[in-house]
């Protein structure tokens, strides 16, 4: 009980003081930050006890339920969340947001946060639909924290398109309990993922199918997958870095927690044939669709968005190749969270020096800004699947998952693809670093500590190459075993 | 009994699907708004009834709760909107009516088509009407995709979400209460951002045709 307080309540206490103190003081952010590391700690407890071999409950009727799989996703948005505490605007000086402008983003960030964490812990299927729902609320308000004709039409096509998505999901959630009720009867935990599942052999297939599409077609707009993605690289590209990066770096992820929830329940019905044959469709399409776009890309916080895509739909793809797949998609899911928060971050950076998102007027990045520029570098080509990072490990693992389940084809059209998609983002790289810089573009870097965080992320990126701890290898192992039949 | 409560809950779902018709064939902001509002006062009815005959009393805390929400407060907000915007009529969509009209009905064809498992799976008395709620999900998504003022989009969204409200009523008999009120703390708080959207989009482009949206094509 304690722990799941200590990871939830932190960025309600930030969100409110951010609310209560008017005008912003530096203070609030302060606070913002070191509460956010309280987070981190309450989720590695929650870890701790999950490898310990417990499911930690908590609440009237097991209201809260953190299994391996809340665990890993809880870790990575209390991390995420924490980078924006302390990267987001509001710490340092010489920013382009004003004292409104950051209370305001204080606010939405923390209740943000707390949504994606509270998704990832709740029980029932209901109140999970609920908080995804609202992290639309908290999110779009943000996006045009720069008001202009661009990022009002990202947010009004974000705010419809996921609400719509997410209504989807909630028939597809009322459709799946349609049936429960009528096999099992009517019972106050009858949302509850655990009962679900326990009931879900006894449901009918012929329902759950439709269910299941509809839960995939609402949480897989939300998560960005192909054909569902329009909303994604405008949102992403528009949003204040801070925003881009928790929305790239976790939020798809939460909405992809809530199908593989669902997934669960669905394969307990079906097997796992059914939804496999969906993960791996929607992952190439996702992929190719974003491999393709990737190479065209004219600005860099859309080749970051499209990049996105591109990998959720390699989670997805791995979500479909049995438990072996399973694991590799998980692993694939916090390397993907630590590079992309890192690089949207870093963009800010890059943005804010050089007053510009499209790729060819950043040029000599790495004279202008060395560090920058380099952390810039090791995270695209972190991103691109290069050794030594933990991307290209759990793109391995993925394609020897697939090959060991016989999926030849489908794995040589991933290969091909990531292929594409690499070309497209080293070239896209090779512009930016190199060439003269141009001579109204102030040299040095803004300001250098919040570098050190964005650093720590690359170095963990490089330890997941390097080896996977054995703490992170049972929680994961655990998430295969228990998802997959 | 069963058979009364059967025809009820058709009457009412079927008066839903005729006032989510009315976006595809009235142009006019008020228009849309009247229709709102009866659909929300219909869905009220069948959960009134649903309660009645299903003797679940949490039933009757929804439909005042619909009728408190989405008869009163939201159609309120909604004229308020339309005061500033009614002047924006769905001149030109992107389907023409008599088209509209036609997918529509095609919509509630395959809405039947789609549902027929749980219909047949079904033994409730409501069953029948599943399908019309599929119908009207369906519908109101067409009218999303189809319309270009913001306006008219966000009317159907509302009444997408009446759709899958009746759904629950239907197939359920109202899905536990704690989770509706949070349903409703949802749909009442996603309107007003998208409310606030639609005034921000008038303040920047001048006008809340989305079709003027179209800077970020890449």
């Amino acid at each position: 009980m304690a722990t799941l307080l200590l990871l939830l309540t932190p960025p309600v206490l930030s969100a409110a003081l951010a609310a209560v103190v008017r005008p912003y003081r530096r203070a609030v952010g302060w606070a913002n930050a070191l509460l956010s590391l309280v987070s981190i700690g309450g989720a590695l407890t929650l870890w701790a006890h999950v490898l310990a071999g417990h499911v930690v409950t908590s609440g009237p009727g097991e209201f809260l339920r953190v299994d391996a799989l809340s665990a890993l996703l809880g870790f990575g948005v209390s991390v995420v969340g924490a980078l924006a505490a302390w990267l987001g605007p509001g710490l340092s000086r010489g920013e382009d947001y004003d004292a409104i402008q950051t209370r305001r983003f204080r606010i939405f960030a923390n209740l943000f946060t707390f949504t994606m964490l509270f998704a990832v812990s709740a029980s029932s299927v209901g109140f999970m639909w609920i908080a995804i729902e609202a992290t639309t609320i908290t999110s779009a308000v943000l996006i045009p924290l720069h008001l202009s004709k661009a990022s009002v039409e990202a947010s009004w096509k974000y705010i419809l398109l996921s609400s719509v998505g997410i209504a989807l999901a909630f028939a597809g959630t009322v459709l799946a309990y349609v049936d429960f009720v009528a096999i099992v009867g009517r019972q106050d935990a009858a949302l509850n993922w655990p009962v679900l599942v326990a009931a879900a052999p006894s449901l009918h297939p012929e329902v759950m199918r439709l269910a299941f599409v509809f839960v995939l077609v609402g949480y897989g707009t939300k998560a960005g997958l192909a054909p569902m993605h329009t909303w994604l690289p405008d949102a992403h590209a528009e949003a204040p870095a801070a925003l881009s990066a928790m929305m790239s770096g976790v939020l798809l992820a939460v909405a992809l927690y809530a199908v593989i929830r669902w997934a669960a329940v669905a394969n307990a019905t079906l097997g796992a044939a059914f939804t496999d044959q969906f993960f791996l469709g929607l992952g190439l399409l996702s992929l190719g669709m974003a491999a393709f776009s990737l190479v065209r890309q004219h600005n860099y916080k859309r080749l970051l968005a499209y990049s996105s895509i591109e990998h959720t739909g390699l989670v997805c793809v791995g979500l479909g190749l049995g438990p072996l797949g399973t694991f590799a998609a998980m692993l694939h899911l916090l390397n993907h969270t630590l590079a992309k928060s890192m690089l949207f971050f870093l963009s800010a950076r890059v943005q804010q020096r050089y007053q510009t998102t499209r790729i060819g007027e950043v040029t000599g990045l790495l004279q202008t800004m060395p560090a920058t520029g380099g952390l810039f570098a090791a995270g695209l080509l972190a991103l691109a699947g290069l050794p030594p990072f933990g991307i290209f490990v759990s793109e391995f693992a993925l394609l020897r998952a697939g090959f060991a389940a016989g999926r030849f084809w489908a794995m040589g059209l991933v290969l091909l693809l990531l292929t594409v998609a690499f070309v497209g983002v080293i070239a896209h790289l090779n512009r930016m670093l190199y060439g003269a810089p141009s001579p109204r573009v102030p040299r040095g870097e803004p300001s250098r500590w919040p570098l050190i965080p964005l650093a720590l992320c690359l170095a963990a990126l490089v330890v997941l190459g390097l080896t996977i701890p054995s703490p992170l290898e049972r929680l994961i192992a655990g998430i295969a075993g228990t998802f997959v039949p | 009994m069963d058979a009364t409560f059967s025809q009820l809950a058709m009457l009412g779902s079927s008066l839903m699907l005729i006032f989510g018709l009315i976006l595809l064939w009235r142009r006019r902001v008020p228009a849309y708004i009247n229709a709102f509002t009866g659909q929300s006062v219909a869905l009220a009815g069948v959960a009134g009834a649903t309660g009645y005959f299903g003797t679940e009393s949490e039933l009757y805390w929804v439909a005042a709760f619909v009728l408190l929400l989405k008869g009163l407060v939201i159609p309120s907000l909604l004229r308020r909107m339309g005061r500033r915007f009614g002047s924006e009529r769905e001149l030109d969509p992107y389907v023409n009516t008599a088209t509209s009209l036609l997918l529509a009905g095609l919509l509630v064809l395959f809405g039947y088509a789609v549902m027929r498992p749980l219909v047949v799976t079904s033994r409730l008395p409501t069953r029948a009407s599943m399908a019309l709620a599929m119908g009207l999900i369906l519908v109101s998504l067409f009218v999303i995709v189809t319309r270009k003022k913001a306006l008219t989009q966000v009317v159907g969204f509302l009444m997408l979400e009446n759709g899958i409200a009746l759904l629950a009523i239907l197939g359920t008999y109202g899905i536990p209460l704690i989770v509706e009120l949070g349903v409703f703390l949802d749909a009442l708080l996603g309107f007003l951002v998208m409310q606030i959207f639609v005034y921000r989009i008038h303040e920047t482009f001048e006008t809340i045709d989305v079709e003027q949206l179209s800077r970020l094509r890449h």
